[in-house]
């Protein structure tokens, strides 16, 4: 067990490819984490959908034993925060548990809009941020832009900055050692009643509720009894210990330590993240200060294909709140496709993850309605509505005015790419609020509605740039605009699921757009299908899904049935995707048909 | 259980041809000379290993399939049918059809075929239209088709069948009826018409011909269907077309889900047991290793049928039928109960695919177009 000057708690803050993984990797590996046989790359995203995409979307910890070079051994917590811009949210929770952080920068690169944002929170969260260069290895890397470049965007000192490159594995020492010089240990008495913040939880199947806890006082051990502050209820722990990063445990956990706790909590809203815990014997100790819950940004309908999965669905969602807070649900019932739940989430990207969680961990089939984002209605009657859903519009002639939400974006572009991203943000309804130059790289400040912001503008934006530049963006505020709802009639009747809300200046183009995107999707069926989008009772597109003429094998010799077996099974298994609305059967896809209209 | 055993028929595979058709999935193999004597006594000796479960029965039809089984001499014919009836019971109005390529060489022989026992005819005409026929790979002529015709009836086979093929590569409309207008001037018993369908495994799959799009299609279905109600025939199934009385028993039987015994490689047979199991197997495929086979190992596979597969399988085959199935059949035939397919017969008839009408079930017009869709809710 370490003493608390012994102890270094950090976080490492970097923008998607700067190669924040693979330097946890180096370090994991440099301080004997992991025999070489069980480096699996990038190690600590542990979900497939981690790995597969290359982000981290969970926070991890893992505990590293450091033999410094003044012959002192060192336990250094890492938790890893995820570094796309759709989960800000975590970062904050992350770097809660740590005294310091380490900013990572592709030396090629420069600074990014995401790290400039999260480099702020460390810092009001009084953390010492320390640069890292990486990618050094690589011809274009230029230090000197670089380091002057985190000087005037950040207002960091990076005279001292720490050249490595995680890919070769160059300077990682020196960085270990910087790091233990710069960062200060922990704070926090071990002879104090015990008080630990839950950083994360999540659901074993095995074990239950397993929760990631930072021992702020005191010490909690094996077969400690504790409370957890926001539920009052008494738990005794029953495994401990920390993550190096298999899960190793040690029988108790001391102020400045980061691990693991089990307590045998099957019920899932059992640990809370960012809730207390506390000793049975000293219920008075005060709640740390948590975190804040954070608004979603982007609502969507999900639904079961098959209603008989619908219980199951509501567990998985359960279990994916508990350790994902900004996970937002309640039920929703559509005409179309009978019982689901409005979800909300914090951008595209996290709800493509919870989408494919559900359908890969839980095993549904789902389907996602084309997301949207908040609006407020003042009602004739003056009644203030929040809308979170397009078919709970209220009636346009109760509607005074409609409010759109607007995001304040900042961007951070190289001098080279500006004129492509002005015209982007141009298009994308933005006004410009600040411009400035700073070194290489332009910052841009401009208001563009949320409900562009989160459609495609981040993809878009990497698009115009080559992936130069980079986004922050946060919620402003609400501001009136000339919306109306786009509904879509699928054989004349309107299908409440498909509806989505558009400004004025869009209607014809997102209509046609979307309904031939819609034909492409739907499959021929028996009868003609049309596909109509209609702004109250005026259609502004239309197309024709053409009737099959017949769907029938000819010729069928009796004697071997094997070959027409397996196409009718295919055709049966094909048809399990689809929903059936009315008459029509509608694939999963075409739900998300307003994703992907090409912009 | 299952009260009463179905019906049976024999379906013997001859798996020769002389030269494979671009289009043509099934078991057939290229070959000059044909081991004739040395097939006849496997295929005996096959047979022979099947009586067990023919199970007292007596055959009510046989089918002689192929490849080219007009390719055998009459005298093997001969050999081979003497075998069947000395080895199984025949019934009264036994029904033996054997399938013909319309070439010379063969035409020579329909009398023989007819004097050995058979006594229905399938001739692969497929078209009266020398260039179609090239494009499908036929080895014979629209004259050669003409004359074989001819020389059926005159061999004494009032029971003829002719099989014509139409969405043929590059065929117009008027084409695919003047095939019908041709066949039609033979007045046969019974029109085996059905569209080309590219099968995975063959030639066109690999090298697609260009079809005709789907309006000449239609048309040629629609106008093809008008013509043949005109001469008095029906479509008592999806492809098969007859005067009154002249269906072919022995494809009744599998559309009804009947049982038939299979010689010959790659033959598939169908056998109900009386505790109600329901087994398909399926003979050796390649010509040789089914020669050489020893008694009781000429199967290449079996399985039996569980509850899972009755419905789907019974039904692909029974609402093929224009006049569908009675309801009780379902019952005796699989020894499920109704409730089993409870379900999809109430969607589909709200759908209105399907007809309920005295406890006769049966495909609406426009099901029996969509009849795979309809199959697939069974499955």
């Amino acid at each position: 067990m370490s003493d608390l000057q012994h102890i270094r708690n950090f976080s490492i803050i970097a923008h998607i490819d700067h190669g924040k993984s693979t330097l946890a990797d180096r370090f994991i590996q440099h301080c004997g984490g992991l025999a070489s046989r069980e480096m699996a790359e990038q190690v600590l995203d542990s979900m497939d959908i981690e790995r597969e995409r290359g982000i981290t979307i969970k926070a991890q910890s893992v505990t590293l034993d450091y033999t410094a070079r003044d012959g002192q051994v060192y336990q250094l917590n890492f938790i890893d925060t995820p570094g796309h811009v759709d989960f800000s949210y975590e970062v904050s929770r992350s770097l809660s548990a740590c005294e310091g952080a380490l900013l990572v920068v592709d030396a090629g690169q420069g600074v990014e809009a995401q790290s400039v944002a999260n480099c702020y929170t460390a810092i009001e969260q009084g953390l010492e941020v320390l640069p890292i260069l990486n990618k050094m290895d690589l011809p274009q890397a230029d230090p000197d832009k670089v380091k002057l470049e985190i000087e005037e965007i950040i207002g960091i000192d990076a005279s001292d900055a720490c050249p490595v490159s995680a890919k070769t594995g160059l300077g990682i020492e020196d960085a270990l050692e910087y790091l233990v010089e710069k960062i200060p240990p922990p704070e926090g008495d071990r002879e104090a009643p015990l008080q630990a913040l839950i950083i994360d939880s999540w659901f074993d199947n095995y074990l239950g509720v397993v929760s990631l806890v930072r021992v702020k006082q005191g010490v909690l051990r094996k077969r400690d009894k504790f409370i957890i502050k926001s539920t009052g209820k008494s738990h005794q722990v029953d495994s401990i210990g920390i993550f190096t990063p298999k899960r190793l445990e040690t029988g108790l956990l001391q102020a400045g330590e980061v691990g693991f706790v089990v307590a045998g909590i099957k019920d899932i809203q059992g640990a809370p993240v960012g809730d207390t815990l506390v000793s049975a014997q000293h219920l008075d100790v005060p709640a740390l200060p948590g975190f804040k819950r954070v608004k979603p940004q982007v609502y969507a309908g999900i639904f079961t294909i098959s209603s008989d999965d619908y219980e199951d669905f509501r567990d998985a969602l359960a279990k994916l709140t508990l350790n994902d807070a900004s996970l937002f649900y309640e039920p929703e019932t559509s005409d179309a496709l009978g019982f689901g739940f409005r979800c909300g989430f914090l951008g595209m990207l996290h709800m493509e993850i919870i989408q494919e969680r559900l359908e890969r961990e839980y095993d549904l089939d789902l389907i996602t309605t084309a997301p949207t984002v908040i609006y407020e209605v003042l009602k004739k009657n003056g009644e203030l509505v929040q809308v979170d859903n397009p078919s709970s519009l209220p009636d346009v002639g109760d509607i005074e005015e409609m409010r759109e939400p607007i995001a304040r974006c900042s961007i951070l572009v190289p001098q080279d790419y500006l004129g492509n991203v002005i015209t982007l943000c141009v298009e994308k309804r933005g006004v410009q609020k600040d411009m400035q130059f700073l070194g290489a790289q332009v910052s841009l400040t401009y208001d563009i509605p949320m409900a562009e912001v989160v459609l495609d503008f981040f993809d878009r934006l990497k698009s115009v740039s080559r992936g130069y530049a980079s986004l922050d963006y946060g919620f402003e505020r609400f501001e009136a605009a000339k919306l109306s709802r786009l509904d879509v009639l699928i054989n004349g009747d309107r299908v409440d699921a498909l509806a989505i809300i558009v400004h004025h200046d869009q209607v014809q183009y997102r209509g046609r757009a979307l309904t031939e995107k819609m034909k492409e999707l739907i499959p021929r069926q028996m009868f003609d299908v049309a596909i109509q989008a209609a702004i109250g009772g005026k259609v502004v597109a239309r197309q024709t899904v053409k009737a099959l003429r017949k769907n029938v094998t000819a010729k069928c010799y009796g004697g071997d049935v094997s070959r027409k077996r397996k196409l009718l099974e295919k055709q049966k298994a094909g048809k399990k995707r689809m929903k059936q609305v009315g008459n029509v059967e509608i694939p999963q896809s075409a739900f998300l048909a307003v994703l992907k209209v090409d912009s | 259980m299952l009260t009463e055993l179905p019906p049976l028929g024999l379906y013997i595979h001859l798996p020769w041809c002389e030269r494979k058709c671009p289009y043509c999935d099934f078991n057939s193999h290229e070959a000059q000379v044909i081991p004739e004597q040395a097939y006849i006594q496997a295929l005996l000796q096959d047979l022979d290993g099947e009586l067990a479960r023919a199970q007292g029965r007596q055959l009510s039809s046989l089918f002689i399939g192929g490849g080219t089984p007009s390719l055998f001499s009459a005298a093997a014919i001969a050999t081979l049918m003497a075998g069947i009836s000395a080895r199984l019971p025949l019934a009264k109005h036994f029904e033996a059809t054997m399938e013909a390529n319309p070439g010379s060489a063969e035409a020579d022989k329909f009398a023989g075929f007819r004097a050995a026992g058979i006594n229905r005819l399938s001739l692969g005409v497929q078209s009266f239209n020398d260039a179609q026929l090239q494009a499908l790979g036929r080895v014979h002529s629209a004259a050669q088709a003409h004359a074989a015709i001819a020389m059926a009836g005159r061999a004494g086979f009032d029971n003829l069948n002719i099989d014509l093929m139409h969405g043929l590569p590059g065929q117009q409309s008027e084409r695919g009826l003047d095939d019908i207008r041709s066949a039609l001037s033979y007045q046969p018993t019974h029109l085996s018409w059905y569209q080309l369908t590219i099968e995975p495994n063959t030639l066109f799959h690999k090298r697609p011909p260009t079809l005709p799009v789907e309006d000449t299609l239609a048309a040629i279905q629609e106008g093809g269907e008008d013509i043949l109600v005109a001469a008095g025939l029906s479509a008592y199934e999806v492809s098969a077309w007859s005067l009154p009385g002249r269906e072919c028993r022995h494809n009744l039987n599998y559309w009804s889900f009947g049982d038939y015994l299979a010689i010959g490689a790659g033959a598939h047979g169908k056998i109900t047991w009386p505790d109600g199991r329901i087994e398909r197997y399926a003979k050796r495929k390649q010509p040789k290793e089914y020669m050489q086979a020893q008694a009781g190992a000429f199967t290449g596979s079996q399985r039996w049928l569980s509850a899972e597969d009755l419905p789907g399988e019974y039904m692909m085959n029974a609402l093929r039928l224009a006049e569908g199935t009675e309801l009780q059949a379902f019952t005796q035939r699989t020894g499920l109960s109704l409730e089993t397919i409870e379900a999809p017969l109430a969607a589909l008839s709200q759908r209105g695919l399907i007809e309920i009408v005295d406890g006769k079930l049966r495909c609406s017009a426009v099901g029996w177009r969509f009849l795979d869709t309809v199959v697939a809710e069974f499955f």
